[in-house]
């Protein structure tokens, strides 16, 4: 089943996110989508699926026009999708939020034994471990995705979508997914695949299409004629400019965080770790390593249950965030920008300064607008956020500038130990670029950053030392010689020679 | 997106304008409700009716304003009538009961209420449950202990003060009103230009996101719930002095309503993260105007409850419709 | 201690164990809590409370929530007497048009919160206050006393201490418990209240979903007001004034999730039966009525607290 997508304009308030936007996906056939964050790429999926209604342009499926009201007409008319968030009821099986979409009756009555018979039918195809009976909800986030994938397979669609589907899972699970999409394009099946990490796009896809802004920048051009550089100029615009990050002397003297011996309720145990004052320290690890959990941890939101934590010198105990910047003057920048990092329906200027409200105040803990807004501005410039104006609300900013915000607050902050997690994941390459420059900056200028990232390139341009983080312990110390190859082979070594280790369960 | 550079001064967000937008409609049409009734009825124009619609408004506007900061914080408060009737019988108990000036009986009143809303905050901060259940079960939980107590037994020789109080005329409007709309003016204050404010609504648009941004989400929501409670008590005192007595029939599930009357048709978000202090007024007003009306008119009090329900929708839906135009309008420009 | 463990996953075995040693308790302290019309009377008091349960169980399942429990309630219920009284209407046709009448209202309040977006919160809160407000617009206060004989007589009759009524609920009860674990629509309505968003992306017709939720829920609370009627032997326009609270706090001590995606009819009955029987205990052992609202408050608290305890215990905690 061919499926093409023409003309296609969505615009949603404040943002035309397609703009005459045409594509064509032919069946048997791996189909990579690329962009950077507001690109337009999800929209499209949604467009396809029948969750939104184009402005303007049509889809066609073989050939003649389709409308869909809502996402059920896609998936009558054979478009299944595995789209970024996670579409699950907690507390239905996995068997039946597999075959949530039609659920086999006998008699009239839902007849659970199909259910597992034909869930596990797909379930095997990726991973035989999990259960059809028990809940979601007691599922891990990797084990959540797979049941995503094997929902989306079971629809046996002709045109299969798949946006960032290896974001939480493991290499292991990868391979498999990689091997089972091939199989169904080699069967006939049109397969649009989305993804930032340019490695699996090289190894799986067989024509890419890119869109940058809402508009075609490449349309349908085959694998073989592309090259890493191509790609990543097709999506910003312009060459990719590699972070350039000024000398920085690191005093090894003056530890300012330190964990001994450190074990969590979370499963963490025997975690050293030094970090000197204006130094890149780098956590790496995969999903699932323990990195965010330990920040977590120190951060108040578990149990230290063994070893010690110090901050300069002195042992610490953090009960919550708002302790560990008032008393410690120690900030984090979280990964999940959109949950945890901002708060989307208020505007830029109350994101940024809601970390400084306290210090603002005058006399009665009242503060003069004034100040709030001449507090605020130097750092929305110097980060240079895209927006009209302090009070837009930065839920209707791009990922790009949304992070920025993120990361504003705690400049204007001043926290003088930053714990960064992950801070590019969905940025567009031209806005990572600068804020790896700007994490250089911050570290020069005597803050000290510990790094938690799987990013392999971002970890080796910025971090001066690197710790591997595997099965929620440390398993490696790694010298960076920001040369690609050879330490992202120490690296990937350490985890190798780490094994299969699987956190010691929770106490 | 534009690449213009950031302005000094914060445009009107999408909400502002809403919001102003809503405010200015519910003016007209409380202003329309005031041109028919007193078109109807020349007698709702009187000084009479004027000073007992500023009463009775009085009180809905501090109903109104205990319910709106804990929905400020993302939560509902179901035990504000069971709060504001245990301030009215604990004021007369201290009055009457236990000789007590009146001062000392509102000191106390207000403190009990204090207490009261801080433990509905405590429960709900602590033990992470919904605010629903937590004050469903509380607003049980103190009518019940109230009643317990008090044996339903109405208080009414009350000190003189009290009722003169209640009577009191500055002009043709009761000093009870001037305390709502100074209160009012307080909690402007508080949401816009205070710490504790700015804190509460970040807790309540997104209570994670804020605790990760070093606000003490904690804190703050209790702090709204005492707030709360205090306000309750304070509206249940105002009712002791119109009434002249403390009776435990005020209060308890009659609130109920009317505390959500004004903030949402004021404009206040039920999920949090926003508030109109000056809606709620407004939407009390209207809810007062209507009843007023009503009984001037000599419309029986039955269809109020009609009305009030139609009202609501009729506000609700045009804010919402009101709310989709603004976001049309903006798609339209290139 | 395995047998313990699966009895605790088992979120009512709370409920029953309180039933059991409150009775057991009962029974000791009072002669007259195991007499044959002591029986009668609990259970008869059960009839209309295990209904209105239901009807906000229903919402809840689908994440929303019905103000207008009692209101339509009390509404169907002076609809009810009032077309029997004044215009005559028999009994086997003023039933069912009763119930169709509770479930134009469901449907109202569905369609309102489905076509405008805004909260079931809101909606049902403002048609709450529209259906008292024609409710006693109409009656103007004043109760239809005269009720058809054979209506009232059904009403009182019982077979030894089990009243003729508890078949109504008991019926719709097992029906409820096949409808959200056999049956598509059912599994439907969970399935949206347990998140909405991939219901939607997963074909479930939104619309559809929630109107059927609140149609059922209003076409129960039409039940429990011509059970009422029944009951009292006339159609007053009080009716349900005092259904609110009951009928959330049925269904949450019950262990129904408040934002939706799970119920248990099991778990509300229980519920139900245990709040009735606090209400008979505390008449039985003469004290003071008003400690009634007292321990309401406390079993709620009571209830979710041993549910969260529960959770961390066996692990399923969120």
């Amino acid at each position: 089943m061919n499926l093409a997508v023409e003309s296609v304009t969505k615009s949603f308030p404040g943002v035309r996110a397609l703009d005459g936007v045409s594509l064509t996906l032919k069946s048997g056939e791996i189909h990579a989508l690329m962009g950077e964050n507001g690109a337009g790429k999800s929209t499209l999926i949604k467009i396809i699926t029948g969750v939104h209604r184009p402005d303007a342009g049509r889809v066609l499926l073989d050939g003649k026009p389709v409308e869909f009201g809502a996402p059920r007409d896609a998936l009558a008319a054979g478009i299944g999708a595995v789209h970024q968030e996670r579409n699950l009821i907690p507390r239905f099986s996995v068997g039946e939020n597999i075959l949530i979409e039609r659920l086999p009756t006998r008699h009239g009555l839902v007849d659970y034994a199909t259910i597992d018979h034909e869930a596990r039918r797909f379930l095997d195809m990726l991973d035989r471990g999990i259960d059809t009976r028990v809940e979601v909800r007691t599922l891990s986030v990797a084990q959540m995705q797979i049941v995503e994938i094997a929902k989306a397979l079971s629809l046996e669609a002709k045109i299969l979508l798949m946006d960032e589907p290896t974001a939480s899972i493991t290499e292991h699970e990868t391979a498999a997914l990689f091997t089972l999409l091939r199989k169904l394009r080699d069967d006939g099946v049109a397969i649009v695949f989305v993804s930032h990490k340019l490695e699996e796009v090289f190894a799986l896809a067989d024509r890419v299409t890119v869109l940058r802004d809402g508009k075609i920048a490449a349309a349908d051009e085959p694998m073989a004629t592309m090259s890493r550089q191509r790609l990543v100029s097709l999506m910003i615009g312009r060459e990719e400019r590699v972070a350039r990050l000024g000398k920085r002397t690191v005093d090894a003297s003056e530890v300012v965080l330190e964990m001994r011996g450190l074990a969590t309720s979370l499963g963490h145990r025997d975690v050293d770790l030094s970090l000197r004052r204006g130094e890149i320290l780098g956590l790496y690890g995969l999903v699932g390593a323990g990195r965010s959990e330990l920040a977590r941890a120190v951060l108040g939101g578990a149990e230290m249950t063994a070893g010690e934590l110090r901050i300069r010198g002195t042992p610490a105990r953090i009960r919550d965030v708002h302790e560990a910047l008032g008393k410690y003057r120690l900030g984090y920048i979280s990964e999940d920008r959109k949950q945890e990092g901002l708060i989307l329906m208020h505007s830029i200027k109350d994101n940024v300064a809601i970390t400084i409200w306290q210090r603002l105040a005058g006399a009665l803990g009242l503060i003069a607008p004034r100040s709030e807004i001449s507090a605020v501005q130097p750092f929305v410039r110097k980060l240079e956020v895209r927006a009209p104006s302090l009070g837009q609300s930065v839920g209707n900013l791009s990922g790009g500038n949304q992070q920025k915000v993120s990361i504003a607050k705690w400049l204007a902050a001043n926290a003088e130990i930053l714990i960064i997690d992950e801070p590019t994941v969905g940025i567009d390459i031209k806005t990572k670029t600068y804020l790896h420059e700007l994490i250089g900056e911050i570290a020069a200028s005597g803050v000290s950053v510990l790094l938690i990232s799987s990013d392999m390139p971002e970890m080796i341009t910025l971090a001066d030392r690197i710790l591997v983080m595997h099965g929620f312990r440390i398993v490696g110390e790694v010298a960076n010689d920001h040369r690609y190859e050879t330490t992202s082979k120490a690296i990937m070594g350490r985890i190798h020679a780490a094994g299969d280790a699987r956190p010691v369960a929770a106490a | 997106m534009s690449e213009e550079a950031i302005s000094e001064a914060p445009a009107a967000r999408r909400f502002k304008i809403g919001a102003l937008s809503g405010q200015f409609g519910l003016a007209v049409i409380i202003l329309v409700f005031w041109a028919v009734f007193s078109f109807h009825a020349p007698g709702f124009l009187s000084s009479f009716n004027i000073f007992n619609l500023g009463r009775a408004l009085a009180v809905d506007i501090i109903i109104g304003f205990s319910q709106m900061v804990v929905l400020a914080t993302g939560g509902m408060n179901l035990a504000v009538g069971s709060i504001g009737v245990c301030a009215v019988m604990t004021s007369g108990y201290l009055m009457q009961t236990l000789g007590l000036p009146v001062w000392v009986a509102v000191i106390g009143s207000l403190a009990l209420g204090g207490a009261l809303g801080w433990l509905n905050g405590f429960a709900i901060v602590r033990t992470g449950v919904n605010s629903f259940i937590i004050t469903l079960a509380s607003a049980n939980l103190f009518s019940g202990g109230m009643l317990i107590l008090t044996r339903a037994v109405p208080l009414n020789a009350l000190p003189f003060s009290v009722g003169a109080f209640g009577r009191m005329k500055l002009g043709f409007v009761s000093p009870m009103l001037l305390i709502a709309l100074a209160l009012g003016v307080a909690l402007f204050i508080l949401f816009r230009y205070s710490v504790l404010g700015k804190q509460i609504l970040a807790a309540g648009a997104n209570t994670r996101a804020a605790a990760m941004s070093a606000v003490p989400t904690g804190r703050v929501i209790v702090i709204a719930h005492t707030l709360s409670g205090v306000l309750a008590a304070v509206a249940g005192l105002l009712v002791v002095a119109r009434l002249g007595a403390a009776m435990p029939a005020v209060g308890g599930e009659d609130w109920l309503l009317p505390s959500f009357l004004g903030p949402v048709l004021g404009g206040t978000l039920l999920s949090g993260g926003f508030v109109s202090v000056i809606g709620t007024v407004l939407g009390a007003l209207l809810v007062s105007t209507i009843r007023s009306g009503l009984l001037v008119l000599q419309i029986g009090t039955f269809w109020l409850q009609l009305f009030l329900g139609l009202i609501l929708l009729f506000a609700v839906l045009v804010d919402r419709y009101r709310g989709l135009y603004v976001e049309r309008q903006k798609i339209a420009r290139p | 201690m395995k047998v313990l463990r699966s009895l605790l996953l088992v979120e009512w075995s709370g409920l029953l164990a309180a039933i059991v040693i409150g009775s057991v308790a009962l029974a000791l302290v009072s002669p007259n809590f195991l007499s044959e019309f002591n029986i009668y009377v609990l259970l008869r008091s059960l009839c209309v409370s295990l209904l209105v349960g239901f009807a906000q169980m229903v919402t809840l399942g689908v994440g929303q929530m019905n103000i207008a429990v009692g209101a339509l309630g009390g509404l169907v219920a002076i609809a009810f007497g009032g077309m029997m009284e004044v215009y005559g209407v028999p009994i086997v046709v003023a039933v069912p048009l009763a119930l169709l009448i509770g479930a134009a209202g469901g449907l109202l309040n569905g369609v309102l919160t489905v076509r405008t977006g805004i909260n079931g919160f809101i909606i049902t809160l403002a048609t709450a206050s529209a259906f008292t407000g024609i409710d006693f617009g109409i009656t103007e206060s004043i109760p239809f006393y005269k009720m058809p004989p054979a209506l009232v007589a059904f009403g009182d009759q019982h077979f030894g201490a089990i009243p003729a009524l508890l078949v109504a609920p008991l019926i719709v009860a097992a029906l409820l418990g096949l409808f959200f674990s056999r049956t598509v629509p059912g599994r439907q309505i969970l399935a949206f209240g347990g998140n909405a968003q991939a219901a939607e992306l997963s074909g479930i017709p939104r619309g559809r979903t929630v109107v059927l939720a609140h149609v059922l829920s209003g076409t129960l609370a039409a039940i429990a007001a011509v059970l009422a009627v029944a009951q009292l032997g006339s159609a007053q326009p009080t009716i349900g004034a005092d259904w609110l609270l009951l009928s959330f706090a049925a269904p949450i001590i019950g262990g129904a999730a408040l934002t939706g995606g799970y119920v248990s009819v099991l778990g509300t009955m229980f519920a139900v039966v245990l709040i009735a029987l606090i209400q008979n205990g505390m008449v039985l052992a003469k004290v003071d009525p008003y400690w009634v609202q007292f321990l309401l408050g406390a079993l709620i608290l009571a209830a979710v607290w041993l549910n969260r305890w529960r959770a961390i215990r066996t692990g399923t905690g969120g």
